[in-house]
């Protein structure tokens, strides 16, 4: 228990009965309430830099710090990034999600390809059944054009799927240049031409007018279909109240697609072009 | 390598910032303490708020972030020492 140790020699006879102790499995730098070094939650060495003397600071950074960090190559993070590291750690592509990263690599522009891996990592946190929302926030701040909408079609596979399609049916194509395949992986990610995801940030109004105008759009110019993702109970209402306003319309074909517990949905909305 | 069973906390931020010599600019930034106006840059080169800072590793004291993309090249090298 080298930093036990280390703290023994920095605080020479202070806190002894404290320090006698062998148990401690964590420590941390963080306020106290009294003194310098603290036990917390039982089994937690605390250390409260703004109560050291400037010596210990000094032997602090020196002793302990510097050890760490330079000799043993230890990574110092606060404790939420320890957590994140460790979450990200368990969650690395692994296998399919491997062979997907190396199939991509060099096909998409690079920073598609950067957040395609950290929605990798997103996707197989949330099939595990942890939070997500601070991985996917990080992956739509650095990449606030498509960051979002990237994450969501990975977690509905369609880089395990439609993109790969995509890429096979051009390189087939005469004179077929890679550029031309990463604009239209861009495009397609930062518009969602023939998509949309459902979620809690935009109104019923908004979404019924989002699939209302990529409708209008397709029937007159793209594929013949619109696919309509809904995550969560509340999403999958919202998307079932506006297929109900296509029911009537017998120029459109529609699809439901539910897991057994009814909370992921995906709708297809099949048309005839105009 | 390994995550050190040392941390810290958000409010211990300044005073492990204070122990490598640094301090904050006026927009929160990292920055020299005998230079203010040198902000302290991660590997990638990229300037780090407060709000970010995520923690240090070894290589001229690097100082990382605390994003998914900073944290998952540590993820990754720890799994391929593990």
């Amino acid at each position: 228990m080298k930093i036990l140790d280390k703290l023994r020699n920095i605080f020479e006879g202070k806190f002894r009965d404290l320090l006698a102790n062998n148990v401690f499995k964590l420590f941390d730098f963080s306020r106290n309430t009294n003194n310098v070094i603290e036990l917390k939650d039982g089994q937690k060495l605390s250390l409260d830099l703004s109560k050291a003397t400037d010596d210990e600071k000094k032997k602090i950074k020196a002793e302990i710090l510097d050890f760490l960090v330079q000799e043993e190559n230890d990574i110092l993070l606060t404790n939420k990034s320890a957590e994140k590291t460790k979450k990200i750690k368990r969650n690395l592509p692994e296998d399919k999600d491997k062979e997907l990263l190396a199939f991509y690599k060099d096909k998409l522009k690079p920073e598609i390809y950067k957040a395609l891996e950290g929605a990798l990592v997103v996707r197989r946190t949330y099939q595990r059944g942890e939070d997500i929302s601070e991985l996917k926030r990080d992956i739509s701040f650095r990449y606030p054009e498509f960051g979002n909408n990237l994450c969501n079609l990975v977690t509905r596979d369609y880089f395990d799927d439609y993109f790969k399609e995509l890429y096979n049916n051009m390189v087939e194509e005469d004179g077929f240049n890679i550029i031309s395949y990463q604009d239209e992986v861009e495009r397609i990610i930062k518009s969602l031409p023939y998509m949309v995801f459902i979620h809690r940030y935009k109104s019923y109004e908004e979404f019924s007018g989002e699939v209302k105008f990529k409708l209008d759009k397709l029937r007159k110019y793209g594929t013949e279909k619109l696919k309509l993702h809904g995550l969560g109970k509340e999403n999958v209402e919202t998307a079932l109240k506006i297929t109900n306003e296509y029911s009537k319309d017998d120029r459109i074909f529609i699809e439901k697609y539910f897991n057994s517990s009814k909370t992921i949905i995906t709708i297809i909305f099949r048309f005839l072009r105009d | 390598m390994n995550i050190s069973e040392l941390t810290f906390d958000e409010e211990s931020k300044k005073d492990i910032l204070e122990l490598y010599g640094k301090t904050l600019d006026d927009e929160g930034f990292i920055v020299e303490k005998d230079n203010l106006k040198q902000r302290v840059l991660t590997q990638k080169g990229e300037e780090i708020h407060i709000e970010e800072w995520g923690g240090i590793m070894k290589g001229s004291e690097s100082f990382v972030k605390s994003d998914i993309f900073s944290l998952l090249e540590i993820a990754k090298k720890l799994n391929e020492n593990s």
